[in-house]
């Protein structure tokens, strides 16, 4: 008994002590200059964006752009730096960026404004919106059937976020991965998954067997993405943004489109002439 | 319901190349995380366990809490904990690996120090008894009469604990570091083959497993076989 | 303040422990713990004593039926037969069968399984070695002292076999409470889970993981100073119980 009391005080005490600390940290760019490394936050298994490929390695359209951010930013310190990958989740990634463990959120992160009261948000690099992915034959066509209905989502996420606050009918069960969830929607587990259209897209063209899945539904919530970093570092920002406006500009990010959504591609999905023209204006002047 | 050999086959070098041993892109590994994990844990295990058995009440209560905070929490909370402290402590990322062989060297090092210090307690007293007798101080005591005997004593329970922590590792995997377990959940996920993945991974733990675990019954045969049922 | 020097960015907010609904969460998760724990705790145990009792049984056929169990099912991380369980089992079972799962809580289902027949796995080898552990001579002296078998176990074996079966099966009991963490990774809305869920929102990783981890000691703790303070209350002077050696 003497030794509980001791141990659950003593513990009690030090976790205590930490009770009022905080601190301002070493600006991104500073940190990375003095480790020599740049890590991003990257996922298993979201196609076309970020995913573990058939030869088991990463690839991705945000995984390209992101290199494009490691060049700038080698460029702007003028040294090397090691591109490190990191798996991060929408339940994971906030905590993991604002404790140090990756310096930059590059997978399918949906910019919001609660969202900005924890981290800043590079400029947009995709438009998509929420759909539900079923199995062919499903009765489920939209937001109105879904009452009642088993739908998945990722845990953190924002289709999470609307499903649990506009469609409180639906029955809603959370994965914390989108590989989990899409498993449980192929053995019957649930009736639909939702997630943002162009990643169900990716889901349905990569998986073994394509046609035997739908997307349905009509965009429930606006999703532009973009990569995430933490607050007040104005010096990395500027520099992520720079890379993503070359990229634009000069044409590097119409290349990686094409090659990850192009018609020759697993995924493809011909670009929309308003978000052509919403990339271009994002680009201000040199 | 069919068996698809052909996901196993077409994936197994990256199972038991990558997820096992540790070589590849991902770093890493099976092995790799649990080798080092019981040295260091050993280390840290026989500074506890001396500790724990110190007179001087500074050294043994702090020893007594870490490893009843230890004792009394799952792994699991213990590696989300390093997941997230390791770095802000250090300041810049780090890799899951070297957070997980943080985590297990702290979790490891006090079981093993309980084993340890039980290690020494079982060692005579006599023994301590004739070595001051002959004039040895504490430390040389320590060194070369008692944790020799005390260590051999605990080879089978070690070897016990090593089974134990290499069966653990797959906890690493949670925190996404590419070991067996998670090399067979990526797989298994891009595919659409848990069945057939975690059936291959569950064979190849107990292959190691059962291997070692017969290992140190051998091995309690041979060091004390009066206490043999 | 002691961390300040570290050059940390991390604010410490421990009210949002009891801000609803994180308040919520964390007991609906413990309360969820406690059920998993004790369903499976009752399954592993039932299962322990089956299958140990019979490794000891003098019929070779029913003892390698017991080994094979045992050797097969302790050998292999819980969380990989919890994957198993969750991802892999429900695929071999008739559509009706998954579908039913399915609508009555699968995950938490899938859970008791895996952990109660991994542990009845390691309760089997804690009751074999306390079974094993007594000597045949007690068997013989009481008996050969006018009492009958059944009087002999009663007064003799049985209080002999509780006292060296306490210590270990304590051990594993709590071993069992802290490996129900698992569950988190199938989706069960156990206690880790409800923590990390906090953590999801809040972003306040060090006070949700603290409170879970002070909770699950608080129960382990307790739970080993009561078994503890029996088994010294109920000690036989001179009998020697203790001596079990660490299985895994």
């Amino acid at each position: 008994m003497k030794r509980f009391g001791l141990t659950l005080i003593l513990s009690l005490f030090v976790l205590s002590l930490a009770a009022t600390a905080s601190a301002q940290a070493q600006p991104t760019l500073e940190k990375i200059k003095n480790s020599g490394v740049f890590t991003i936050g990257v996922r298993n298994a979201s196609p076309p964006f970020s995913f573990i490929n058939k030869q088991n390695e990463r690839a991705g359209f945000s995984n390209d752009l992101a290199e494009l951010v490691h060049k700038e930013i080698e460029k702007k310190l003028g040294k090397q730096v090691k591109l490190e990958m990191k798996e991060t989740s929408p339940a994971t990634r906030i905590p993991l960026l604002t404790s140090m463990s990756v310096d930059l959120i590059t997978e399918t992160m949906t910019d919001t404004r609660p969202r900005r009261d924890s981290v800043d948000f590079s400029l947009t690099y995709f438009v998509t919106g929420a759909d539900f992915i079923v199995k062919k034959g499903s009765p489920i066509k939209g937001t109105k059937d879904i009452a009642g209905k088993r739908i998945g989502t990722q845990q953190g996420s924002t289709n999470e976020r609307v499903l649990r606050e506009k469609y409180t009918q639906a029955q809603l069960v959370t994965f914390p991965d989108q590989a989990a969830a899409f498993m449980a929607l192929q053995q019957g587990k649930l009736d639909a998954y939702c997630n943002d259209a162009i990643q169900l897209w990716g889901l349905k063209y990569k998986s073994a067997t394509p046609d035997q899945w739908v997307v349905v539904g009509d965009w429930i919530s606006y999703e532009p993405y973009g990569f995430a970093m933490r607050k007040n570092d104005s010096d990395f920002r500027a520099v992520v943004n720079n890379a993503l406006m070359e990229a634009i500009e000069g044409g590097e990010y119409f290349k990686l489109y094409e090659k990850w959504f192009g018609t020759k591609s697993d995924v493809p999905y011909p670009m929309n002439q308003t978000f052509k023209t919403f990339l271009l204006y994002q680009v201000v002047p040199k | 319901m069919s068996f698809d050999w052909g996901a196993i086959l077409a994936n197994a070098k990256f199972l038991l190349v990558q997820g096992l041993l540790g070589f590849g892109i991902y770093g890493g590994g099976t092995l790799r995380l649990a080798i080092p994990a019981i040295l260091f844990g050993f280390v840290i295990g026989i500074i506890l366990g001396l500790a724990r058995l110190a007179q001087r009440p500074w050294i043994h209560y702090p020893a007594v809490v870490y490893i009843e905070f230890i004792r009394g929490v799952p792994l699991v909370i213990v590696i989300f904990y390093f997941w997230f402290l390791v770095p802000v402590l250090i300041g810049r990322p780090v890799p899951e690996y070297w957070v997980a062989l943080t985590a297990f060297v702290v979790f490891e090092g006090a079981y093993i120090g309980e084993i340890i210090r039980a290690g020494i307690q079982s060692v005579p007293k006599g023994q301590v008894d004739a070595a001051t007798a002959s004039g040895l101080n504490y430390a040389q005591t320590m060194i070369h009469v008692i944790l020799p005997q005390a260590v051999r004593n605990m080879i089978p329970s070690l070897v016990t604990q090593f089974i134990v922590l290499f069966k653990d590792t797959s906890l690493a995997s949670i925190i996404g570091m590419m070991d067996l377990t998670k090399a067979a959940q990526t797989v298994s996920e891009r595919e659409i083959k848990p069945f057939e993945m975690y059936l291959f991974i569950a064979v190849v733990y107990w292959c190691f497993t059962y291997s070692m675990s017969r290992f140190a019954q051998w091995l309690e045969t041979r060091m004390s076989p009066d206490r043999v049922r | 303040m002691i961390f300040g020097f570290l050059g940390m960015t991390y604010e410490f907010k421990w009210s949002v422990l009891w801000a609803q609904p994180h308040l919520t969460w964390l007991i609906d998760g413990l309360l969820t713990t406690l059920r998993l724990a004790s369903i499976s705790w009752c399954i592993a145990v039932l299962l322990g004593i089956v299958f140990g009792a019979m490794r000891t049984i003098p019929f070779r056929p029913v003892r390698i039926v017991a080994t094979a169990y045992v050797e097969f099912f302790r050998n292999v991380p819980l969380l990989v037969w919890l994957f198993f369980w969750y991802f892999g089992a429900p695929e071999a079972f008739p559509e009706p069968v998954r579908q039913w799962f399915i609508h009555h809580g699968i995950e938490f289902w899938s859970a008791v399984a895996g952990i109660s027949v991994y542990h009845g796995a390691r309760f089997a080898e804690v009751i074999r070695a306390g079974i094993q552990a007594i000597p045949r001579t007690q068997l013989e002296a009481g008996l050969s002292s006018g009492l009958s078998v059944v009087a002999t176990y009663r007064l003799i074996i049985i209080p002999i076999a509780l006292r060296l079966i306490v210590p270990p099966a304590t051990n594993e009991s709590l071993n069992l409470l802290k490996n129900t963490s698992l569950a988190m990774t199938i989706g069960v809305a156990e206690l880790t889970f409800a923590a990390r869920q906090i953590e999801t929102y809040t972003a306040k990783a060090v006070e949700a993981l603290t409170s879970a981890a002070l909770i699950y000691l608080v129960f382990c703790l307790s739970i080993s100073s009561v078994m503890n303070w029996l088994e010294a209350k109920f000690a036989i002077p001179g009998l020697i119980v203790r001596g079990t050696r660490a299985e895994h």
